[in-house]
């Protein structure tokens, strides 16, 4: 009862506040904000946020959380503004008070929102439900402000990660920002925090008052573009946490983190006699060290992977009544293990062949850019093993299903990864792969028709992280599903309406052999007429880079997850008496980072196209973006080049 | 390998964002992933007798088979209607394991779920079962808005193991008070059926009507209480690019069960009873509070003629009110108050049609419903009244002294005289249009005397259309570069205006045009752009750009390649199947795009040949193309109108044919050659 009382209290408590305990540091509206049509640091723009504030109080029994935010409607199609959603969760955790919200017309006359904000389900179950506070402000007009304000009610007795995440849609003008971070008497749990890409100098401190402050002014409109990192490497941010290991010395910090690690992974593989045994079945002493590593890898990679298996009911899990493994030996045993044990497995097994191998925590890309400069422990999602091999470091990942050996998941090279060893561990970098070793092959073999149809036979070859993509893409599917999947991927590198059967019965179970699919394949009218003669296009395979990168603007870095390489080889015999009257010079653009070059040759009866398109990009910073798109306008203007054919009487040729 | 050892030893949790919202349909397959389990018990005899069953015919791309359903309906009486559900898949695909969630659809108040149960007979080992307390009620998934609604429901239920090769099965029972005495023996879906059945308890002095759509008519196995009704090996709906709707080709049974003296207010034996029930169902709901009557004034006080009146009203419902994307309401059918729509400033298509024909009969203007299918060609003149055809509702405007002829979507009627169709929904289809997925689309016109089956009007095809000009000039390299103007009118500007609702800068909304010219070239600048008319949606929407297009032109052995077709592409790959087309094409709506473009040439150069003109006429469309020498310009002209908006499978072979043309005609190329 007593529970119940105080969260009552709380809740009024917090709902008898004013707008807020902050209200009276908000600005005024002024006369210029009533009459401004544009904002010159937003051009075009549909609405600003002229002011934003939110103030967070965690130091209570309940903490809570005040937003306020003030826009100016300056298009029609701002208005959608207006339209209000605050969604929650109810039931474990929070709730949403003191919901008020009004629209000020230019000449300052103020309607007030007096609707009652809809409070909808979303959904339920186990007592927890997906709520949506939905309102939306009346009379809203070009040229209106709006503003509204709300306070979220954290539930009791929890601390919880939080998080100013400073871009918006639309610009910000001013934004200003507390946090009054849990002081437990004790001391037992402190706030840490990291900030990405604020605006200008701006920095979130803590004052003497032991709360922490910050102020952002021009925010710029988020807008999300083709090819871009990750979305939280680019908002302007500040993320804090609480923890309880209170050393905030990054390299201590570490170092503990590592140790604690090490000692874990080191428990689970310290089986060395059972390994060795195991060894003895896998592979023979005779083996050179790189056939004994690869014969390793590709054994561990047969255990039943649990991270890959299709999501399961409670029921069935019981029923599969599958063991927690505790260590390396009932791993071998039982067959089975999650991803982060098979490759225990593997460091083991290497081990005891003799390899120096070490466990890595590495941190992924998918969704940020790891910082070792910020302890945050949570931030080191994953791992993988290091072994040495003739001098070299060979990272491995095994428990990542159709890892070829020596790569690994796109997302974990050319991370920071923390090298374990019982002194804490040392950091180190994962490699990066070469666009040679992502490949798509693609030969085709094709005979041109009277009529302009070219017909016969496509092979595709993928390797190292494309084959993997593929595999993974397709783990579940059966072999329908395949057989569409590498016949829409062969047909959509063709600009024009095309047939494909798949005729062969590709590999899809290995790793480490590239994935090849062979086709029929038909592309009905691809060469066209011009008076006399036929124009026949070189580039077959150019679709996917028809729209690569089609605007000039350009506000984010450009990102790809891996470098790749597409090879084409295509052989055309033409029609009995038909002759090459011109054929486009060859076309080589070799760069850095990327690479192009395009060879068209008159075999007489025959055409042969070689086309090579190489990316070997990572991150490329915003200013490199107009020499980028205008290579790849070069590839577009290159795959567009014209065979000139003469049908039938010979003519003369270049 | 991304590890999933790490817990927190604080509580932690992330802040809910706006995107849990969107995640909000994953996040039910992961809630009911996460039930806890209950005891495995043996499936029933009904499921169990078809484990074994011959399948249906299928095909290799099929993800499941309906082995047996069977639809139980007790009409206790006018007020009580319980419906036992059973159905058994087998699962042929991973795609197929979706069988495996069970869905109970219900509206709150009014109908309630009273029990809910799924097994797995696994091709081995034993049965699983599920039960009611593992179920989870859920806002409609997928429905954009559903969350601010509770009237429309869904309860669900994932039965374990729903893998390839076993059979799953559920039942639930469903008891309503009926807003009708009418129902839906919905027999053909996706998944091909190798047995359903439909059983009808009714009270004694009761009677029923059955129609069928799109199937032949099914005698009763078993006649008077209860009937049955079964039927066998129905083949699968696999769906198709621009197919009519679910409810044009799919095989359904409606079914109208009759008390002694006749349903009442419950119940409609045609379209005109059915108008009649909707009219009385909306009764009350056009009233206006004393604020919204205040509105209206406010809006048209200064207006000088009822147009420009209906004009303003119709501005503010289409733009002013929020639009949510759901059926709200009773059974989906009865509106809200026009004065609540107007105090919550949200609503529904029902709910914003009820608005704006009260605010219309505020200012002396007649204005009625107008139930619809916001896809064309799944009612048709044919089709017997039911309340599953429709899907939407508009409005249908009378004028007392004949229409403005600015005015496109208008009717003559014989009692109601000219009647203009409005879409308060459709914020980007101007007052006086309807988009062409309404045109030619049959409604119910809903008036106090009853209802009538009307077909929309077509509107001509140029008031939906792109007309491109540009002047361009190429020099001898190659380069091309030069101005275009582009109109656009009815859907062709509706789409470019919804894509830019949400685009926040001038840079971004050029975004578009550089798309139309990477469609077409390889190597482009936009020396400048501008948009005219993004919000005027009265107005055509107009792109203005200049462009630079380097090595446009090809060199090949001294002479020069030109594409004529400098821009657009009208050709389209939809019938590019390997399958044969099982269904109907239906265009989106009548069109008449149009290109003129005029390359003047480079010195030193003249025409050695010019693709041939193409004359394509088809009947359901037509294509039209010439390539011109004019002094030293190359003047390429051309004309695409859809004229039929629906083409029958039959002719499914002409329109591929009809797009091939097209292409062949887009890549065609004239050759310019030194003049000396």
């Amino acid at each position: 009862m007593k529970f119940l009382c105080l969260r009552l209290f709380l809740f009024a408590l917090v709902c008898t506040l004013p707008a807020g305990v902050f209200a009276d540091e908000r600005p005024p509206i002024t006369p210029d904000d009533l009459k401004m049509k544009t904002e010159p640091m937003a051009p075009g723009a549909n609405a600003i946020i002229l002011y934003r504030q939110v103030d967070r109080d965690d130091n209570d029994q309940t903490g809570h959380e005040i937003n306020f935010v003030r826009i100016k409607i300056l298009k029609e199609e701002g208005r959608k503004a207006a339209d209000v959603e605050i969604p929650y969760v109810k039931g474990r955790t929070d709730q949403i008070a003191n919901i008020s919200g009004r629209t000020i017309q230019p000449d300052g006359s103020v309607s007030e929102f007096k609707g009652k904000p809809f409070d909808k389900s979303i959904m339920k179950t186990k007592g927890v439900r997906y709520m949506a506070k939905t309102f939306t402000l009346p009379d809203v007009q070009v040229g209106s402000i709006i503003e509204y304000s709300y306070t979220i009610l954290f539930a009791e007795n929890l601390l919880f990660d939080s998080h100013w995440i400073l871009s918006n849609e639309l610009f910000t003008r001013r934004a200003k920002f507390t946090l009054k971070p849990y002081d437990s008497s004790d001391g037992r749990f402190r706030l840490q925090w990291s900030w990405n890409n604020l605006p200008g100098s701006d920095q979130p401190k803590m004052g003497s008052d032991k709360i922490v402050r910050m102020e952002s002014n021009n925010i710029p409109a988020f807008a999300t573009e083709d090819y871009m990192p990750p979305e939280n490497e680019l908002k302007s941010r500040v993320d804090f946490s609480y923890t309880d290991d209170l050393e905030t010395d990054p390299t201590k910090f570490w170092k503990s983190v590592g140790k604690r690690l090490n000692s874990k992974a080191e428990n689970f593989a310290g089986k060395r006699k059972a390994m060795e045994e195991a060894l003895a079945t896998i592979v023979s002493p005779s083996d050179p060290p790189e056939v004994k590593l690869q014969k390793i890898y590709e054994r561990v990679q047969k255990v039943r992977n649990l991270n890959y298996e299709y999501s399961k009911t409670e029921q069935e899990t019981k029923r599969e009544k599958v063991k927690e493994n505790s260590n390396v030996e009932d791993v071998w045993k039982n067959g089975y293990a999650y991803g982060v044990h098979v490759n225990w497995l593997f460091l083991a097994l290497a081990r005891a062949a003799g390899f120096e191998a070490y466990v890595v925590y590495g941190s992924d890309r998918y969704n940020y850019f790891f910082n070792p400069k910020i302890p945050d422990e949570h931030k080191l999602d994953t791992e993988f093993v290091l072994v040495k091999l003739n001098g070299k470091d060979v990272f491995c990942d095994p428990g990542a299903a159709f890892t070829p050996f020596g790569l690994m998941m796109w997302s974990e090279t050319g991370v920071p990864g923390l090298r374990l060893d019982k002194d804490g561990g040392t950091w180190i970098y994962t490699t990066m792969p070469e666009s040679k070793d992502s490949r798509t092959i693609r030969k085709a073999d094709l005979a041109l028709s009277d009529n302009g149809d070219l017909e016969g036979k496509l092979t595709l070859t993928f390797t190292g992280l494309k084959a993997m993509e593929l595999r993974n893409e397709e783990l579940h599917e059966d072999d329908a599903h395949k057989k569409k999947t590498l016949e829409d991927e062969a047909s959509n590198s063709i600009p024009s309406a095309s047939t494909l059967e798949l005729a062969n019965q590709p590999d899809w179970k290995s790793s480490s052999a590239p994935l090849l699919a062979e086709f029929k394949v038909k592309i009905d009218g691809w060469a066209s007429s011009a008076g006399h003669k036929v124009m026949l296009p070189v580039g077959l395979f150019s679709a996917e880079e028809k729209h690569v990168f089609e605007h000039t603007e350009r506000v984010h870095p450009i990102y790809f997850e891996y470098p790749r390489e597409k090879d084409d080889d295509i052989t055309i015999t033409l029609p009995t008496g038909w002759q090459v009257s011109s054929i486009p010079r060859d076309i080589v653009q070799e760069g850095r980072i990327v690479g192009f070059s395009l060879k068209a040759e008159n075999n007489k009866s025959s055409i042969h196209i070689s086309r090579k398109l190489s990316l070997d990009i990572l991150l490329l910073e915003q200013k490199y973006y107009a020499s980028l798109r205008a290579f790849f306008q070069g590839v577009r203007t290159a795959d567009e080049e014209q065979i000139l054919l003469q049908p039938g009487a010979p003519t003369a040729s270049n | 390998m991304k590890n999933k050892f790490f817990c927190s030893r604080v509580p932690r949790r992330q802040a809910i964002s706006v995107r849990t919202l969107a995640g909000a349909t994953a996040l039910l397959v992961c809630v009911l992933g996460c039930v806890s389990g209950a005891r495995a018990g043996d499936a029933p005899p009904w499921m169990r007798a078809v484990v074994n069953a011959p399948l249906p015919p299928h095909d290799e791309k099929t993800e499941a088979v309906l082995l047996f359903s069977e639809t139980n309906v007790n009409v206790i009486s006018a007020d009580k209607i319980k419906t036992v559900e059973r159905r058994v898949y087998k699962i042929l695909r991973p795609e197929g394991r979706e069988y495996g969630i069970v869905q109970a659809y219900f509206r709150s108040p009014g109908e309630k779920v009273n029990s809910m149960r799924g097994w797995c007979i696994p091709a081995q080992g034993k049965d699983y079962e599920v039960k009611d307390k593992e179920a989870v009620e859920a806002a409609l998934p997928g429905v954009d808005g559903s969350e601010l609604v509770n009237d429309v429901r869904v309860k669900l239920l994932r039965i374990p193991a729903a893998d390839p090769g076993n059979v799953v099965g559920y039942e639930y029972e469903k008891e309503e008070d009926p807003l009708l005495l009418h129902d839906e023996w919905v027999f053909q879906d996706q998944a091909p059926s190798r047995e359903s059945h439909y059983s009808l308890q009714l009270p004694p002095g009761w009677e029923y009507r059955t129609f069928f759509l799109n199937y032949p008519d099914v005698k009763p196995v078993q006649s008077g209480n209860p009937s049955e009704w079964t039927v066998q090996n129905v083949a699968g709906v696999r769906a198709e690019e621009d197919m009519p709707p679910s409810r044009g080709v799919a095989g359904r049974m409606l079914i109208s069960f009759i008390p002694p003296g006749g349903a009442g207010a419950k119940g409609f034996a045609d379209w005109h009873q059915m108008g009649q029930w909707y009219f009385n169902l909306t009764e009350g709901r056009r009233e206006l509070s004393p604020d919204l009557k205040l509105r209206v004034a406010s809006l048209t006080g200064d207006a000088a003629t009822t147009l420009q009146k209906e004009k303003r009203l119709a501005e503010y419902v289409q733009g002013r009110v929020r639009y949510i994307e759901i059926s709200l309401g009773i059974g989906r059918w009865q509106p809200h108050s026009a004065s609540e729509v107007f105090e919550h400033n949200y609503g529904d298509c029902k709910d914003k049609a009820t608005l704006m024909i009260a605010m219309l009969h505020e200012i002396g203007v007649n204005a009625y419903y107008v139930v619809i299918n916001s896809r064309r060609g799944g009612v048709g003149k044919g089709t017997a009244a039911n309340v599953g055809a429709f899907n939407h509702v508009i409005t249908a405007i009378a004028f007392k002294d004949g229409s403005d002829p600015s005015l496109q979507a208008t009717l003559g009627h014989p009692k109601l005289g000219t009647l203009m169709f409005f879409d308060p929904t459709d914020e980007v289809t101007p007052f006086g249009q309807l988009s062409g997925a309404l045109q030619a689309n049959y409604g119910l016109l809903v008036t106090p005397d009853g209802g009538e089956l009307t077909e929309l009007p077509k509107q001509a095809a140029a008031t939906n259309s792109v007309r491109r000009t540009a002047k361009l000039s190429l020099d001898a390299s190659g380069n091309l570069h030069g101005d275009v103007d582009e109109v656009r009118f009815g859907d062709r500007a509706a789409s470019e205006r919804w894509a830019l609702r949400s685009v926040t800068t001038d840079k971004g909304r050029i975004k578009p045009i550089e798309g139309i010219l990477a469609g077409s070239l390889a190597n482009f600048r936009v020396v400048k752009a501008s948009v005219t008319n993004l919000a005027q949606s009265d107005q055509p929407f107009v792109f203005k750009y200049s462009f630079d297009a380097d090595n446009y032109a090809k060199n090949a052995g001294g002479l020069l390649l030109v594409r004529p077709r400098v821009l657009g592409v009208k050709a389209q790959g939809i019938l590019e199947t390997k399958e044969p087309r099982q269904y109907p094409i239906e265009f989106e709506g009548p069109v008449l795009d149009t290109d003129n473009f005029e390359i003047a040439l480079p010195q030193g150069y003249v025409v050695d040949d010019v693709p041939p003109p193409v004359d394509a006429d088809f009947g359901f469309a037509s294509y039209h193309s010439k390539t011109e020498i004019k002094g030293n310009v190359l003047a390429y002209t051309r004309t695409f109108e859809i004229k039929e908006l629906s083409v029958p499978v039959s002719q499914a072979a002409e329109l591929k044919k009809f797009y091939r043309i097209i292409a062949a005609d887009e890549r065609n190329t004239a050759i310019l050659k030194p003049s000396n």
